[in-house]
């Protein structure tokens, strides 16, 4: 089973799904039996979902959007404003 | 619905997302719509060599990354950037005691939420150097693997990685000193270990 060192340094790999499955269970492991570790581990989910969820608010213009369609040709989306 | 047809409107559906990444790659908004739209007009100029069935928002993003680092990379007002000082790792998680939670909104049922906002956010992510700024968009914002970031930015994996740490805990640092503008850390709280 990881230990905490071993657990933070790895943190971010489980957290990006890049570790080996083996791995991951013994991160997992110690998740399970660790609180500082666990509460880490929360901390930086939570961190990443924020980051994806507040950084996609852009407004995005329907005259922008038409644009992209005609990159297709009006034969093949037409020229339907609107998302 | 012909298979051009099925193409272009699954394009069509990650154009929000190609366009807020563009926005933080670019930092503003006529460059961001320029990238998106070349994308968008080499993607459909390549359809025939786009298989069918495989991940068709990677390939866009792929295009797009390439496309940013050739063509607006040479654009950036600030010269590129290549140093960040090192950061403490976990830098964010060390000082929650300082954070004032009082001071966010009580009813807030997600504080994470609360404590940052929007613009917080993507300031902190246009603020990175470039070098760090695209490993973190396309990690932590799009959720691509290290190797299709490696394939999309032209580096090493094992450089990926290393960009990425390094970029990530200097964010971490950049929305500390946001939550400090705002009067939301009292550093007092923090114990000396």
């Amino acid at each position: 089973m990881a230990d905490c060192k071993e657990t933070l340094d790895e943190l971010y790999r489980y957290l990006d799904s890049e570790l080996s499955p083996g791995r991951a269970d013994e991160i997992v492991s110690h998740l399970k039996v660790c609180t500082d570790c666990q509460g880490a581990f929360e901390f930086h989910a939570d961190l990443h979902r924020v980051i994806r969820e507040k950084s996609r608010t852009d407004d995005i213009s329907p005259a922008f959007l038409d644009n992209l369609r005609s990159c297709f040709g009006d034969d093949v989306l037409g020229s339907n404003s609107g998302a | 619905m012909t298979t051009r047809e099925t193409f272009a409107n699954d394009a069509m559906s990650h154009a929000p997302q190609l366009f807020s990444t563009a926005m933080r790659m670019t930092r503003n908004r006529a460059d961001a719509e320029d990238l998106v739209q070349e994308t968008f007009v080499k993607a459909w100029r390549a359809f025939d060599s786009y298989q069918q069935g495989t991940n068709l928002r990677a390939w866009l993003f792929r295009i797009m990354t390439n496309t940013y680092i050739n063509k607006y990379h040479a654009k950036q007002r600030r010269p590129q950037e290549t140093e960040l000082d090192d950061v403490e790792e976990l830098f964010l998680y060390r000082r929650l005691g300082a954070i004032d939670q009082s001071r966010i909104s009580p009813s807030a049922e997600d504080q994470m939420m609360a404590l940052f906002t929007d613009d917080d956010i993507k300031r902190a992510l246009e603020d990175l150097p470039e070098t760090f700024r695209l490993p973190v968009l396309l990690s932590d914002v799009e959720g691509f693997s290290y190797k299709e970031i490696a394939e999309m930015t032209g580096v090493p994996i094992g450089t990926v990685m290393s960009r990425l740490h390094r970029g990530r805990k200097a964010m971490q640092k950049l929305l500390y000193e946001f939550a400090k503008d705002r009067g939301l850390v009292d550093e007092s709280r923090l114990e000396d270990n």
